[in-house]
């Protein structure tokens, strides 16, 4: 799940995210609403909220005051580099007086970049992300060190987090190390040429445990890289007598400044730059990449829900409409005769019908259930108004419009009617919510509460024609 | 990622009879737990109200919550009264002329917005609550939405009730011409509920079917995010935890302080992830009433440093643990890492020399001082472990129409893995009780020996945010939580 824009906004995006897992979640609504009106994937989602909340916190101006701060810092350290680079070349030819010893000279000048530069390939071998070379560490700790406020610490922070996650930062601090290498190894060059070309040197070399042969053959073997590029060896002869003891020739001590330049050149300055520029193709890669948010990252997990929610709300097609009942005109000018009739509503098929303790003289409705069965029992009481009529009704069924409309019409075929809710067994809370609910219902038609009853014996007594003051419903 | 062929969208209503779980049901279908009102009344929605599910950013599907049918039977009087069988109409003209009706605006308006939504919808979800008998006014009510000539196809809500009755349902679908139906438990929806919802929806709706097919990869899509999503964050508390090492005096008085404050800090780290979890999930803080901490004497709040929450939880205890002050916590002499054994070493080194350099000073002076460390315990880091991932299932297994709070039992976590029943087909039966946790990392997190990455993070004061000297640019870290966080996906 990789997605993202370029990297300033991936810079950007961390820095808020490290801001966020520190001091916890900003106040973002509107720029969650502005990120959501606005689209895209998750990762552009993202972007956009932290470009948004940005703006607001002032994280950019972070950014460019450390980037400001960094590339001051890189400027110094290159100006230091070139110092040095003048330094070690005017240490190691010396003021002239003296004849220069041509061993100690190339140490000098190469000695240490040479132990930096295998220590930088060993380091590569070896499979840790975390240390990059010690120069680039240097300035990150020192662009650390200037950047001052609260949060100018986020920007280096977020930079190092985001690099370091796929491996970039080590190629970074690389290709900062060997530019200053290179640029020391550039001026030091330059001093040699300058110093060459403006005072008389001599070179000679000095040995105590070896012998002239060895250093025949270390010449020729240094020589000869630099040879291929078209700098001259001195012949063997005269190295061998390049001793400090025997006075030489004015074109030989020119050929020996041809061989110390093409050392440095070639052994200097040429791995430097083949490495800087191995170590930037690489960090540019690397900094490609991320670019791309990695979206798993815990502080982003918990934005997704927001930013890419699961659904959105669509407006509702009108206000809600009245909760009307329906209910039937009574006729006042009916004659109760009938017999007491006992009905089932809304009851399963597998309830046991009739109940049992039926009173003899009640009349058995049957369990209503579909419309022909309703049409002939509204036939029937038509012509035939009753004087009671129980209706018996499973308590766990939501008393809805249907039912109460159906209740209402009944009502007006009886002199009294009355609801007895029956339960299963088992009696949970939903029950009694749905007790109240009836009895809301009931009331929103006209029935009182006493016309309800919670259990069917009370009710079939009332049916026989108990009186009805002993119970209230309960 | 497959775009849908066609941009269209899909429009379904979701229709039923009154207090069926319609709104619960767009509740579970949308991951959002406020849209509507949900209420166990009547009419507890009096409107057509809809939320566009997205695929990846587009906007697709659009679902639509209407009012309950509630005068089935009298509606249908009506309709006989207004167009005669007799006149042979087919369905959709006989609902032109009661849509055109006056009782439309009257007795009969909740049910003209049902059926208008359904007509202008490609089809319908109709919800039934399987506790109820199957009456004759649903049978009406089907008919009547047979009228807008769309297909219908049936949800078996509240299938984990005792009184429920799926199969006299199914049978009486069957008979109406149903013979798809799906079974989906708005409150605690099955783990392939959303799946097997689309994929029959899809056989319904030919036309669509690669919509659909999009959707519900999207939906599997978006659970596993989620689920990684959560997994990296318990593994991130477990590494702040395991990391985390609080540096005292060695006289008593410092060593308790320590472990107190070592202790507050693992719970509020613990309640941090909890709020991350139930965020991520989105559901709402209260879901989880124990959510804040510390909570003592409660249940699942049990307190994490409490010997019996670890028992509650099945995890193995060893003879060392101890009790009272010092529960839950180790204290050593000062190594800071420096002695934990070959794995935790290989990591330190390479993890980071740099930063091992870099504290090497303070250790040293520490170590000559005498000075005592305190760390979290090995139990109390399976507790932490096992309780996340318990929330964890909970919540992938939890519908976003529940009311009811996330209730996590412990014990009956432990006597489930004590008989060693098969995964699975159980839980399904009895969402609103304790389920357990299943697959191996539970098991593991109880007895067995824990993953290298905690070993490792041990090894790493830096390593825990909770720490003053947390490192936070550590890519050694970083790929540890993702270790760990594979370890604990069974």
């Amino acid at each position: 799940m990789r997605d993202g824009g370029s990297f300033k906004q991936a810079w950007l995006t961390e820095t808020l995210r490290v801001r966020e897992a520190y001091w916890g979640q900003l106040q973002d609504s509107t720029e969650v609403r502005r990120a959501l009106t606005e689209g895209g994937t998750f990762a552009q989602r993202l972007i956009l909220r932290a470009e948004f909340l940005g703006q607001r916190e002032k994280l950019n101006e972070v950014i460019e005051q450390w980037t400001t701060v960094a590339q001051w810092a890189l400027a110094v350290m290159f100006f230091v580099a070139i110092l040095a680079g003048i330094g070690t070349g005017l240490g190691a030819l010396g003021d002239g007086v003296r004849s220069v010893n041509l061993l100690l000279a190339l140490a000098t000048m190469l000695g240490l970049h040479a132990v930096s530069l295998i220590l930088w390939l060993v380091g590569m071998g070896v499979q840790t992300r975390e240390n990059g070379p010690w120069l680039g560490r240097i300035w990150l700790a020192v662009t650390r060190k200037l950047a001052r406020g609260p949060n100018a610490g986020l920007a280096p922070r977020a930079l190092i987090g985001l690099l370091g996650r796929n491996g970039a930062l080590r190629w970074v601090l690389s290709t900062v190390s060997h530019l200053l290498w290179l640029v020391a190894l550039i001026s030091l060059l330059g001093t040699l040429l300058i110093l060459l070309s403006a005072r008389r040197y001599t070179f000679n070399w000095e040995t105590t445990l070896l012998s002239p042969d060895a250093f025949v053959a270390l010449t020729k073997s240094l020589g000869w890289l630099p040879q291929q590029l078209g700098f001259a060896i001195p012949p063997d002869a005269y190295i061998r007598i390049s001793d400090g003891l025997h006075t030489l020739p004015a074109e030989m001590h020119a050929l020996w400044s041809g061989w110390l330049i093409g050392c440095v050149l070639v052994y200097g300055i040429i791995p430097r730059f083949i490495a800087a520029g191995f170590s930037a193709v690489i960090a540019r890669r690397g900094v490609r990449m991320a670019s791309v948010l990695d979206t798993t990252l815990p502080g982003y997990a918990n934005l997704r829900p927001r930013l890419m929610p699961a659904s959105e709300s669509i407006a509702p097609d009108a206000s809600p409409g009245p909760q009307v009942h329906y209910a039937a005109t009574t006729q006042s000018s009916l004659s109760f005769t009938g017999p007491a009739v006992l009905i089932g509503l809304e009851l399963a098929s597998t309830t046991t019908w009739p109940p049992a303790r039926l009173p003899d003289d009640v009349h058995n409705g049957g369990i209503i259930d579909n419309r022909t069965q309703r049409h002939a029992l509204l036939d029937q009481l038509h012509k035939q108004p009753v004087e009671r009529l129980l209706i018996v009704c499973d308590a766990f069924q939501t008393p809805d419009r249907g039912i109460l409309a159906f209740v209402s019409e009944l009502a007006a075929y009886a002199k009294e009617l009355r609801v007895a809710l029956v339960t299963e067994p088992h009696s949970t809370s939903v029950e009694t919510a749905r007790h109240i609910a009836w009895r809301a219902q009931l009331a929103d038609i006209g029935m009182p509460a006493q016309q309800l009853f919670t259990a069917l014996d009370p009710a079939l007594a009332w049916l026989a024609g108990a009186s009805d003051d002993k119970h209230e419903a309960s | 990622m497959k775009l849908p062929e066609s941009r269209d969208t899909l429009r379904l209503a979701v229709v039923g009879h009154t207090n069926t779980g319609k709104t619960s049901l767009l509740r579970t279908l949308t991951r959002n737990p406020d849209f509507g009102q949900v209420q166990d009344n009547p009419g507890t929605t009096r409107h057509v109200e809809g939320a566009r599910l997205a695929i990846n950013g587009r906007q697709t599907v659009e679902l639509y919550d209407t009012p309950g049918l509630e005068d089935g039977m009298g509606l249908l009087d009506y309709l006989d009264q207004l167009s005669p069988p007799s006149q042979r109409r087919d369905g959709p003209d006989r609902l032109a002329v009661f849509l055109d009706s006056p009782e439309s605006q009257g007795r009969f308006e909740q049910e003209a917005r049902v059926l208008r939504a359904l007509t202008d919808c490609d089809a319908g979800l109709y919800v039934i609550d399987v506790r109820d008998p199957v009456l004759g006014k649903h049978r009406d009510e089907l008919a009547i939405l047979a009228l807008c000539g769309r297909p219908i196809l049936p949800i078996l809500n509240f299938l984990h009730s005792p009184r429920q009755r799926t199969e006299e349902w199914r049978a009486a679908l069957s008979r109406l011409g149903l013979h798809a139906a799906v079974e989906f438990d708005s409150v605690a929806p099955p783990l392939d509920g959303e799946t097997q919802l689309y994929d029959k929806l899809a056989l319904l709706l030919d036309t669509h079917a690669g919509l659909l097919g999009a959707l519900k990869e999207n939906v599997l899509e978006q659970r596993d995010l989620r689920r990684k999503d959560a997994l990296r964050l318990i593994a991130e508390l477990l590494v702040d935890v395991a990391a985390l090492r609080l540096t005292c005096k060695p006289d008593e008085a410092s060593v308790h302080a320590a472990s107190e404050t070592l202790r507050d800090q693992v719970r509020v780290r613990e309640s941090t992830c909890v709020r991350a979890l139930l965020e991520r999930y989105n559901f709402r803080l209260e879901d989880f009433a124990q959510q804040s901490f510390p909570l003592q004497g409660e249940r699942w709040g049990m307190d994490l440093f409490h010997p019996q929450a670890l028992k509650d939880m099945g995890i193995h205890v060893g003879k060392g643990m101890a009790a009272g002050a010092a529960a839950g916590v180790t204290v050593d002499l000062f190594t800071a890492g420096l002695s934990l054994g070959a794995a935790a070493l290989t990591g330190a080194i390479a993890g980071g020399l740099w930063q091992s350099a870099n504290r090497l000073g303070k250790r040293v002076i520490g170590r000559v001082q005498g000075y005592r460390e305190i760390t979290v315990d090995d139990a109390v880091l399976r507790l932490l472990a096992v309780r996340q991932l318990a929330l964890l299932e909970a919540l992938q297994r939890r519908g976003h129409a529940a009311l009811a709070p996330i209730v996590i039992d412990p014990l009956a976590s432990t006597a489930d893995l004590s008989v060693a029943s098969p995964a699975g087909e159980s839980d399904e039966s009895r969402p609103e009780l304790p389920y357990r946790i299943e697959g191996a990392a539970g098991n593991r997190l109880r007895s067995g020996k824990l993953p290298d990455a905690l070993a490792e993070a041990r090894s790493q004061p830096g390593w825990s945010s909770l720490s003053a000297d947390f490192v936070e640019d550590s890519p050694r870290r970083d790929e540890v939580v993702r270790t760990l966080a594979k370890w604990l996906d069974y």
